[in-house]
């Protein structure tokens, strides 16, 4: 993680160095992104967003033979926006990803993902996609 | 003359709510970690109604031969509990089941191991005519038997406005047993009480094994504001099930083959005080009962879907039982 | 799910009661029964019980456990129910990737079935092979029998248009894009028009007052399409079969408590005793009572197998034999009056956690 820091770091100097004082002034006022800043946010995203699909498919995530999918069709019974919430399973208020790794230990019977990792992300990226539009409701249930 | 009957009705009204009101009111003091239990309507907390539940309570003259009280089996010496396998009652004969705690007892949705009983007031006629245990041959020869001793006329009188009858005796016992009630342990402190030491580094470890990787919390039930240690369900763990006339638990009173070897959720509350452990007393202590859920149980067809083997490390089953032990909770005053 | 008798009654607790409530259930029976019988003249058809198991979704052995344990319980609850069934159906799916080993794996355990076993294909036994390693353990996919005066048929509601030779596509990699539900690119299942007109042959020599039973994997209807939850020929069929007077089918594949009523014809899904599949986002029948959603710690809520009463008019009552939970019963007699789903019920779409 670290050196991924390191490496944004870098390259947003450098940008700013390349471009001089406008990039400066230019964020200091908020002006909005360019067409070309916001095509790398949504090809960023969805690559993230593909990722996920293809982990939620994936028998590979656990042991047991069976994936994200065969109860969760389509992310279906997810529902990322009430999160977080007091969830039985846990007995505490949890985030999205402590339930998806719930899920990879117990029924899927595979070994948990670090809440930071590429994978998680991507699994997050794509059940929440999946759910676009859906007022926010956390705490729901 | 309608002036008159609607006269007549109304004393007799409020002689039937003086009745249903008599003694003095009895305030529960609920220590942290409890909350309040469901008292009947028909059955309102009185101090005479209580110490007359706890006269009968310890009373062996209830059994047949005047050698068992409910005290034998639930001894406050012995965590409301016996020490035994499964219990002894009159001739020394053993029942087939181990006696649950009266502790904590007020707080179980149904009674006994296969919750046949919907409350306190039905559980405490059970033993007394069962022949292996206290032993009268019906209510009616007990009602008999107390209706001679002139103290139990005039306690019940008190408590009551009236005679002694079987109702009356098991409503009494109910009372006293919802006082019998005990929180505030160590674990309660921690949790509710917000003493972050008030556990052992190990009890909080082994808190966290229950909650997660141990799969005990989902069954053994708390909450943020309130523990428990059960979900008043019934489940089949495997207790017995490789005995080919294993007992059928809830199934007797369900008559449904899914309930076959179920059992209800024991609260955890002061359970190192309640040693040997499970329906049938097979488990003689914690580190054994960790031991049988690690490995997932006895697997049958009838196995609950939350039983499954564990995995834990010695280390984490060592935090498991320090953390049973920290729900030791204040002994009741009674 | 709110349990449809707070107190669990099951079928054999009726047979059992005294007076109170056998009583009761007869004479709530006794008289639209009594009526239908007279007007449709089947008196010939007996009332029977049978037991229905689905949608085990066996892995090998070593890979998962769990499965295996769960069609063992299945087996071992219709072995325990007194008195037996007179048969038992198994709504297909007994296989997850239709590998030869799942497939004898699933037939070893359903061995220990006391009563007779009839079969039926689902998506997942089929199409490794095309149903080659199926069809030499359990026969032909497609066949009809008679019991007590009913006649039932068994249909391959699961075919689909070829996609696979277009794709290049390995056997493997066509058994796993059929056997995920939720394909983009799925094809919809369908009876087929060979196999409708074995039906209309088949059917040719019953009698319109004959009570009709169809089994199908897929429901005989079009539910939901993105999840297969659908018969694309659903109509063609249907029409075949309403000629009949009294007709049910019965399907596994959606893994939920399911009832759906379309003309003549009612619609009963089954339980998986394998994992509970959610409710389509749209689509659903105004039949359905939506169970409330499994909790996925007691690995078989939601789980679990099905009893049917075939009644001497030649309906059914079916009682979902839920594990973790009460059973439910449904009977006929709600469900033609419009008191099912009862009002408590409707509108609901059951809490989620």
């Amino acid at each position: 993680m670290k050196i991924k820091k390191g490496i944004l770091t870098s390259f947003s100097i450098t940008i700013l160095i390349s471009l001089g004082g406008y990039a400066y002034i230019a964020l200091a006022h908020g002006q909005p992104h360019s067409e070309q800043d916001l095509k790398l946010f949504e090809m960023a995203y969805q690559k993230a967003v593909d990722q996920g699909y293809k982990l939620f498919h994936d028998s590979k995530l656990g042991t047991t033979g069976q994936s994200c999918d065969m109860c969760h069709p389509d992310a279906a019974n997810t529902h990322p926006e009430t999160y977080p919430k007091y969830q039985t399973q846990i007995k505490k208020v949890i985030t999205l990803g402590e339930m998806i790794n719930w899920c990879i230990i117990n029924p899927l019977k595979g070994e948990a993902l670090p809440l930071d990792s590429e994978k998680m992300i991507a699994l997050e990226a794509y059940i929440t996609n999946q759910r676009k539009g859906v007022p926010l409701a956390p705490g729901k249930h | 003359m309608s002036c008159m009957k609607t006269c007549m009705a109304l004393i007799l009204l409020l002689t039937i709510a003086y009745a249903d009101a008599y003694g003095g009111p009895y305030t529960l003091t609920i220590p942290l970690g409890l909350t309040e239990t469901a008292i009947p309507k028909d059955n309102p907390m009185t101090v005479e109604k209580i110490a007359l539940g706890k006269k009968l309570y310890f009373d062996k003259r209830l059994s047949a031969d005047d050698t068992v009280a409910c005290s034998n089996c639930h001894d406050p010496a012995r965590g409301f509990a016996d020490a035994l396998p499964t219990s002894s009652g009159i001739r020394g004969q053993f029942g087939p089941r181990n006696a649950p705690t009266v502790l904590n007892s007020a707080f179980y949705a149904l009674q006994f191991w296969d919750g046949r009983a919907p409350t306190l007031e039905e559980q405490a006629k059970g033993p007394i005519i069962n022949p292996v245990e206290m032993g009268m041959p019906s209510h009616d020869e007990l009602i008999k038997k107390l209706q001679g001793i002139p103290e139990y006329v005039k306690d019940f009188q008190e408590a009551f406005g009236s005679g002694i009858t079987i109702d009356r005796l098991a409503q009494a016992i109910a009372a006293f047993e919802r006082t019998i009630i005990s929180g505030n342990s160590t674990f309660d402190r921690f949790l509710y009480g917000e003493e972050p030491d008030a556990i052992s580094e190990s009890a909080r470890k082994g808190l966290e094994v229950f909650r997660g990787k141990g799969r005990c919390l989902n069954c053994h039930d708390f909450n943020p504001m309130y523990a428990f240690f059960t979900d008043n369900k019934f489940h089949n763990i495997g207790v017995g099930m490789d005995r080919t006339d294993y007992d059928p638990g809830r199934f007797k009173v369900t008559q449904n083959p899914a309930d076959k070897g179920a059992f209800k959720t024991s609260t955890l509350r002061n359970i190192e005080l309640t040693a040997p452990y499970m329906h049938d007393g097979s488990q003689k202590t914690l580190e054994d009962v960790v031991e049988f859920y690690n490995k997932g149980g006895i697997r049958n067809p009838y196995l609950d879907g939350g039983i499954v083997p564990l995995g834990l490390s010695d280390q984490e089953k060592k935090d498991l039982v320090e953390f049973l032990k920290s729900l030791t909770g204040d002994k009741p005053q009674i | 799910m709110k349990p449809r008798h707070e107190s669990g009654i099951t079928r054999r607790d009726l047979l059992r009661a005294g007076a109170g409530t056998a009583a009761v259930t007869l004479m709530a029976g006794a008289s639209p029964f009594g009526m239908v019988r007279m007007a449709f003249g089947s008196e010939k058809a007996q009332s029977f019980t049978f037991a229905y198991l689905s949608d085990a979704h066996l892995y090998v052995k070593s890979l998962n456990q769990k499965f295996v344990d769960s069609l063992v319980k299945g087996v071992q609850n219709v072995n325990d129910m007194d008195p037996p069934p007179d048969f038992v159906f198994f709504g297909g799916d007994l296989a997850q990737l239709g590998h030869p080993d799942e497939l004898k794996l699933g037939k070893e355990i359903l061995s220990g079935l006391k009563p007779k076993l009839h079969m039926m294909v689902g998506e997942h036994d089929w199409y490794l092979d095309m149903g080659e390693a199926w069809k030499g353990l359990f026969g032909p996919d497609r066949y009809s029998f008679d019991h007590k005066g009913i006649h039932f048929v068994v249909l391959n509601s699961v075919i689909v248009k070829d996609y696979w030779t277009p794709n290049n596509m390995t056997p493997e990699q066509r058994m796993l894009a059929m056997a995920q539900l939720d394909n983009p690119k799925g094809e919809a299942f369908s009876v087929g028009s060979e196999q409708r007109a074995w039906l209309e042959k088949d059917l040719k020599k019953v009698k319109p007052e004959t009570p009709l039973v169809v089994f199908s994997h897929s429901p005989l209807y079009k539910l939901y399409r993105p999840w297969n939850f659908w018969t694309d020929d659903a109509e063609e069929v249907q029409k075949i079969l309403s000629r009949f007077k009294i007709v049910t089918v019965f399907h596994g594949h959606t893994h939920q408590i399911l009832t759906n009523r379309i003309g003549n014809i009612t619609f009963h899904g089954f339980l998986s005793t394998a994992w509970p599949w959610p409710y389509a986002p749209t689509g659903m029948p105004k039949l359905s009572l939506q169970m409330d959603r499994p909790d996925p710690f007691f690995s078989t809520d939601g789980c679990g197998w099905g009893t049917i009463d075939m009644l001497g008019s030649g309906q059914a009552d079916k009682t979902y034999q839920l594990w973790n939970r009460s059973p439910m019963k449904v009977t006929y007699q709600e469900i033609a009056a419009g008191t099912w789903p009862p009002a408590y019920a409707q509108g609901s779409s059951g809490p989620s956690y």
